[in-house]
């Protein structure tokens, strides 16, 4: 039943897809990158995203999102700017269950905050691809990196590299990365890790997602719709949706296709 | 003369005597004044100003603010309204007010009732090439008393600031109490702006409001009507402590002015603090719409940093017309 009611939404989200414009985000840390997997793509010089995303409980950390033993699905939500082409910032904030009722619903929440930065240092050119290099709980990590009690949920580091091939109008992207997490019980999305993407030329405002994050399979897609709302739907397994949306503005007040 | 010595001797670990002296032959007499030249002759600022007759202001806003710190609530919020006015009366002088109104106040009893934002006379003026402010009055975070703000623009890219204050607190809330003038306060800096990127570096260090010493870094991105910026800083009081802030100008962005205007307020301002140190870093704000992006002084008057690209706000003087 689950499983048919996760299908319907990933349905839904689907339809809307037949709706004009783009994505590029690995949008549940509000930075550009694929699902799970972070990338190279940037977002252009300007933007500035605020959104909330749902998260399933298998895409969770084993640690930290556990209550009286049980895994459970949550969301966060972020704010995120790109000052430069070349810089993406984000502040995240995930939700903690802290109070459950007798029927195991969620009635009190708090939240793990951290801060993400993504810096490219090699703009994609021709013949090689761009490479950025970023970090999650950057502000935590500097702090508490040494004491083992202090939980580090997300802090991760990661290299990417990512090169765009043109073919009759259509876009295949393909992302390579290195990615460690500090603590040993996210080892799993560790290593290599990658995907690839296509933009149709008949509907280059829409991207498909195909990854492996170290551990799993992902499938999705995003889009930018009337330039200003991103959706990002993605499925682990065809059983486990995640998905989101953000409002996004060019502060510096340009348009683009995607 | 001999305090110039004593501080950079004491503080800087500069030989001030060895200093001059070097100044005293004509090689370093040269380097000293192609220096000037460099710093101070291409000083001057680009004419991205607008002039309008004086009149008075009228205006309002929204004062949102949000905290993260009590484990047993999501968040805490302080909305409240700030409605004010400014008297430019000519020659920049400017009789200024405002009071802040609660709507929601999840804060504590001290916000519950209105406070009293500001209510000042201001004047600018410039000696050379030194931009001054004095303020005497009510300012935020219930202080008043006298205040002073230089800015030293040395070339396009890199000026000096520097405020000095001399406050005490006025408390309107739970009850009228005044606590006569008691405390110095000033803090000194510099800012470096990068036009290419619309990039602004500020760095201070000073003793602030709740008598703790510190500095504060800060890095903005000008846009098109908004500023982001990142910063941090430490003070002894409570140490270390980092965050984020947006300022944002509220439209409508082409303006009418007459004698009298009503208007939203100029700017929403939003702030995010790490570690929440409320009593650290802390310095009043003496004008009620003074924001990060526009800096102390009026555009008309230093065009700097940020008034050296286009204006938020396009003004038709319907007076002059």
């Amino acid at each position: 039943m689950t499983t048919m009611k996760n299908l319907h939404i990933l349905i839904a989200l689907m339809v809307l897809w037949l709706l004009p414009q783009v994505g590029k985000a690995q949008q549940y840390t509000g930075t550009s990158g694929l699902i799970h997997v972070p990338s190279a793509e940037m977002y252009h010089e300007g933007d500035a995203l605020i959104g909330a995303h749902f998260l399933n409980k298998h895409m969770m950390p084993d640690v930290g999102f556990i209550y009286l033993g049980k895994k459970y699905n949550t969301f966060d939500y972020y704010v995120s700017l790109a000052p430069y082409s070349w810089l993406e910032l984000s502040y995240v904030c995930t939700e903690r269950a802290r109070e459950m009722d007798a029927q195991g619903n969620i009635t009190k929440w708090s939240k793990d905050r951290y801060a993400s930065v993504k810096i490219r240092p090699l703009k994609e050119g021709k013949y090689y691809p761009a490479v950025a290099i970023g970090c999650n709980d950057i502000w935590t990590a500097a702090y508490y990196k040494f004491d083992p009690n202090i939980q580090l949920y997300y802090m991760n580091w990661y290299i990417a590299a990512t090169k765009h091939f043109n073919f009759s109008g259509n876009e295949l992207g393909v992302t390579l990365s290195y990615r460690h997490f500090l603590r040993s019980y996210n080892g799993k999305w560790n290593g290599i890790v990658g995907g690839i993407t296509f933009r149709p030329s008949f509907f280059p405002q829409a991207r498909l997602i195909a990854e492996y994050t170290g551990n799993e399979f992902l499938l999705g897609m995003d889009m930018l719709l009337w330039q200003h709302l991103r959706l990002q739907a993605s499925v682990k397994d065809f059983k486990y949706v995640n998905a989101g949306l953000c409002l996004q503005f060019n502060l510096l007040g340009k348009k683009y296709k995607y | 003369m001999e305090f110039f010595a004593y501080f950079c001797s004491r503080f800087l670990h500069i030989n001030t005597t060895a200093m001059f002296q070097r100044y005293q032959s004509s090689q370093h007499r040269l380097l000293w004044v192609v220096l000037l030249i460099l710093f101070f002759g291409v000083s001057q600022p680009k004419a991205v100003s607008q002039t309008v007759s004086p009149g008075i202001d009228f205006f309002s806003g929204v004062d949102f603010n949000f905290r993260d710190i009590n484990y047993k609530t999501q968040y805490e919020f302080l909305i409240r309204l700030n409605p004010g006015f400014k008297w430019d009366m000519g020659n920049h002088w400017q009789l200024s007010g405002q009071v802040l109104i609660p709507i929601v106040n999840q804060y504590g009893t001290e916000y519950s009732f209105f406070q009293i934002n500001a209510l000042n006379v201001s004047k600018e003026f410039k000696i050379r090439n030194l931009y001054l402010k004095a303020t005497a009055g009510a300012f935020n975070l219930n202080t008043y008393g006298l205040d002073m703000k230089a800015f030293l623009p040395l070339c396009d890219w890199f000026a000096f600031e520097g405020q000095a204050g001399y406050v005490g607190f006025v408390f309107v809330s739970p009850r009228w109490e005044i606590v006569a003038p008691n405390r110095f306060v000033g803090t000194i800096g510099g800012d470096f702006y990068l036009p290419q990127w619309n990039t602004q570096f500020r760095g201070v260090f000073g003793r602030y409001l709740y008598r703790d010493l510190g500095f504060e870094l800060e890095a903005m991105r000008h846009f098109n009507h908004t500023t982001a910026s990142i910063y941090g800083r430490w003070s002894n009081n409570e140490g270390f402590d980092a965050g984020f802030r947006f300022i944002i100008a509220l439209p409508p962005y082409h303006r009418k002015h007459r004698a009298v205007n009503v208007r939203p307020i100029s700017n929403f301002r939003t702030s995010y603090s790490v570690m929440y140190n409320i009593y650290s870093n802390r310095m009043y704000k003496t004008d009620p719409e003074e924001n990060e992006r526009d800096g102390w002084f009026s555009r008309d008057f230093l065009q700097w940093g940020s008034h050296t690209m286009e204006p938020d706000f396009i003004i038709k003087d319907l007076r002059k017309q």
